[in-house]
C-alpha cells in the first residue's frame, strides 16, 4: 500500500494531494501539461524537497514532515521511477543494465533475469549496447531494469510519448500484467485521456495541483464532478437547457449520435458549419444557438444543411461550474426531480 | 542572408537547382583538392619538428650522450616529479572539475577563473610570482622551513611549478568530461539503489573516462615539458627540459638533441595511449 499526502510549492501554484494505492493496483494521474503530476512522482521518488508530506509504502515511511521527521534519500526509498527516457547506462550492455541493481554473480538473479527477458521479448539483446536499441526495446529494457531492482512502487512518468500506437498498447499491457503479477502499486501520469484509461484501475484527474476527481476510468467521462474535469476528459460545448433554465449540457463530441432520439438524451438541431474526416468518422461542427457543437458522427455532413443530433445522456452544470447529474439516472431527470 | 535548411533540401519540389549546384564541376574538384592539399601541408608543418629531430639525430651521438655519467638522471628526476604531478592533480583537481561541471560551487565564474589565470599567465611569470608566493622569505616559506622543506631549488619546487602548468589543463578537460555526463543517468543510478559515491563510480567516472584520460594526458605531457616556471624556481634538481637548456647553453645543439628526443620518448606514450583507448571506449559504446 502506497500512502502519500503531499504539498509541495510550484513556481505559480501548489500541488495538494492524497492519494492510496493499494499493492497491484494501478493510478492513473491524467491532466494537462504543468498541472502537478510529475512532480507530484518525483516527490515520492525523493528527488523534490515537498513543504509537507507523509509519503509510506506498505508501512514503511519514506517522507514525513511531522514528527518523526523522515526524509529517506532516492537510493534509499526502493521507488522505481520510469520516464519517457529510458536513461540506460550507454557504457553497459543490456544484461548489465537489467542487474544494474543487482550486481555480482547469483544464479537467483540470473534465473530471474533471463525468465523477465523472456517477457518482456529481449531475451535476445542481452549481449547488445544500448546505442544499437530501437526505443520500443530501450524501454523494455529499462522496465525490466526496474522490475529487477525489486522496487516497492512503480512509478511512470509518460513513459510511451513518441512511440507509435500498436508499441504503446504492447507495452502497457505488459505492464499491467507485471503489477498483477508482482503487486506493487502503480502510479502512471499521462496527458492523454485514452493512455491513461487503458492503463488505470483507478484515474485521478489533476488541475493546477489539485485533484478534482477520482474514480473509475469509465466514470470520469461519463459524469464529470465539475465542469472543469467535463473540459480537461473532452467535453467541447456547454448547451444552456430549455429546463431546468441557466443549467448547462455538457457535449463530448464521441457521445453523440444522430437523428432524433429523445429517450437517448438530449436534441440539438443545428447549421453544419464545417466537415472533415476525423480516423474513421467525421468530425462535424454544427452551430446551435450561439453554441458551437462539436461531434464526430459515421456519415458525413453538408456545410450549410441543417443537422439533428441526440446529445446521449448529457451531464448538466450550473454556470458555476458545479455539476448537476450524476451516474444512474440521467441528466434531464435528475434535474426535473430537483426542481 | 540566412538560408534555411528547406532551401538545401535535395527533396525540394519544382525541381529548381540548389545552390551548390550552380557551381562547375571543375571549381568543386579544384577547390576540394585545394582543401586536401592545405590540410596535409599543415600536418606536415605540425609534424615538421618531429621529422626534422629524426633525420638530425645519430644513433651513436644518442648512445654516447646516453651513456655518460649521470646522463639519465633527468630521465629520472622529470618522471618521479611527473607522476607525482599527476597524483597531485588527480586528488585536487578531480573534485574541483566535478563540482565545476555540476554547477555546486557559489560563484562558479570566479572559480573557473581561477583556473584559466594559471593558463593565461605566461610560465615564466608564473614561476616569477611562485618565488613571491613560496620563496624562503614568505611567510609559506617559512611554514615550509619549519617542517624542513623549501620551495628554491628543490624537488618540491619542481613539482610545484609542474602543477601551476598543468593543473589548467587537467581540471578543465575533467570538468568538460564530467559536463558531458547526463544528469538523469545519475539521477537513474541513484533510483536503482546507489548512495553517491556508488554512482560516481559506477556511472559518471565510466563515462567521462575518455575525456578524463585525455586531460590526464595532456596534463602529463604539459608537466613533462614544464620549463618557464620551472628554470626560474627550480633550476636544480635538473628534469629533462633544464638538461635540454643547459646542453644547448653549454656545448650546442648536437648535444641537447639526444635529450629532446629521450623527453618526446617518455613525454609521447601515455598521451597516445589514452588518445587511443579513449577513441575505441567512445566507439564501443556506439556499437
Amino acid at each position: 500500500m502506497l500512502e502519500a499526502d503531499v504539498e509541495v510549492d510550484r513556481r505559480d501554484f501548489t500541488v495538494r494531494a492524497s492519494l492510496q494505492v493499494a499493492p497491484g493496483e494501478r493510478l492513473a494521474l491524467f491532466g494537462p501539461s504543468g498541472a502537478g503530476k510529475t512532480t507530484l512522482l518525483e516527490v515520492i521518488a525523493g528527488l523534490v524537497v515537498p513543504r509537507r508530506a507523509r509519503i509510506a509504502v506498505s508501512g514503511r515511511l519514506l517522507t514525513s514532515t511531522s514528527k518523526p521527521v523522515t526524509a529517506l534519500p532516492a537510493w534509499q526509498r526502493r521507488v522505481g521511477l520510469l520516464r519517457q527516457d529510458p536513461a540506460l547506462f550507454p557504457h553497459l550492455s543490456v544484461r548489465d543494465n537489467l542487474r544494474y541493481a543487482r550486481p555480482g554473480p547469483g544464479s537467483r538473479y540470473e534465473d530471474e533475469l533471463t525468465e523477465l527477458a523472456v517477457a518482456l521479448g529481449i531475451e535476445g539483446l542481452l549481449a547488445a549496447m544500448p546505442a544499437k536499441l530501437s526505443g520500443g526495446q530501450a524501454h523494455r529494457v529499462a522496465l525490466g531494469r526496474l522490475l529487477l531492482s525489486h522496487c516497492d512502487v512503480l512509478l511512470l512518468d509518460e513513459p510511451y510519448t513518441g512511440l507509435d500506437a500498436s508499441l504503446r498498447r504492447t507495452l502497457t499491457d505488459l505492464v499491467v500484467a507485471l503489477v498483477a503479477q508482482r503487486r506493487v502499486p502503480a502510479i502512471l501520469v499521462a496527458h492523454e485521456l485514452a493512455t491513461a484509461q487503458a492503463f488505470a484501475d483507478r484515474l485521478a484527474v489533476l488541475d493546477r495541483g489539485r485533484v478534482l476527481q477520482i474514480g473509475p476510468p469509465g466514470e470520469v467521462v461519463l459524469a464529470p464532478a465539475s465542469r472543469r474535469v467535463a473540459e480537461l476528459v473532452g467535453y467541447s460545448a456547454f448547451v444552456p437547457m430549455p429546463d431546468p433554465r441557466g443549467a448547462l449540457a455538457g457535449v463530448h463530441p464521441d457521445r453523440v449520435v444522430g437523428g432524433n432520439q429523445p429517450e437517448r438524451g438530449l436534441v440539438l438541431t443545428g447549421v453544419v458549419t464545417a466537415c472533415r474526416p476525423a480516423g474513421a468518422r467525421w468530425e462535424i461542427a454544427m452551430l446551435v444557438g450561439e453554441v458551437t457543437v462539436t461531434g464526430r458522427l459515421p456519415e458525413a455532413a453538408t456545410p450549410g444543411r441543417e443537422l439533428v443530433i441526440t446529445v446521449t445522456d448529457p451531464p448538466l452544470f450550473w454556470p458555476d461550474g458545479v455539476t448537476l447529474s450524476g451516474t444512474g439516472q440521467t441528466g434531464v431527470e435528475q434535474a426535473e426531480a430537483r426542481t | 542572408m540566412a538560408v534555411s535548411p528547406v532551401q538545401l533540401s535535395p527533396l525540394r519540389p519544382g525541381g529548381g537547382r540548389s545552390a551548390g549546384a550552380t557551381v562547375p564541376r571543375g571549381l568543386r574538384y579544384a577547390s576540394g583538392s585545394l582543401g586536401v592539399a592545405g590540410a596535409g601541408l599543415i600536418w606536415l608543418a605540425l609534424l615538421g619538428p618531429v621529422i626534422a629531430l629524426a633525420t638530425h639525430l645519430s644513433w651513436h651521438a644518442v648512445a654516447s650522450a646516453l651513456s655518460a655519467p649521470g646522463a639519465l638522471e633527468p630521465l629520472v628526476v622529470s618522471a618521479e616529479s611527473g607522476a607525482i604531478t599527476l597524483g597531485v592533480l588527480v586528488l585536487l583537481g578531480t573534485p574541483l572539475a566535478w563540482a565545476l561541471a555540476r554547477g555546486t560551487l557559489p560563484f562558479p565564474r570566479a572559480w573557473e577563473a581561477g583556473v584559466l589565470a594559471s593558463l593565461l599567465l605566461p610560465p615564466l611569470v608564473v614561476g616569477l610570482l611562485l618565488v613571491f608566493m613560496v620563496g624562503p622569505y614568505t611567510p609559506i616559506g617559512q611554514w615550509l622551513a619549519g617542517l624542513h622543506l623549501s620551495a628554491a631549488n628543490t624537488f618540491l619546487a619542481l613539482v610545484i611549478a609542474q602543477v601551476y602548468e598543468a593543473a589548467p589543463y587537467y581540471v578543465l578537460g575533467a570538468q568538460a568530461a564530467f559536463a558531458g555526463v547526463e544528469p538523469r543517468l545519475e539521477q537513474q543510478a541513484a533510483l536503482l539503489g546507489d548512495p553517491p559515491r556508488r554512482v560516481f563510480r559506477r556511472v559518471t567516472v565510466p563515462l567521462a573516462a575518455p575525456g578524463l584520460a585525455m586531460a590526464l594526458a595532456i596534463a602529463w605531457a604539459r608537466a613533462m615539458g614544464a620549463f618557464g616556471a620551472v628554470v626560474i624556481v627550480a633550476y636544480h634538481p635538473t628534469g629533462l627540459p633544464m638538461q635540454i637548456w643547459t646542453s644547448l647553453q653549454e656545448t650546442g645543439l648536437a648535444s641537447a638533441l639526444p635529450f629532446a628526443l629521450v623527453l618526446l620518448v617518455v613525454a609521447l606514450p601515455l598521451p597516445l595511449a589514452a588518445y587511443i583507448w579513449s577513441a575505441r571506449a567512445r566507439g564501443r559504446r556506439r556499437s
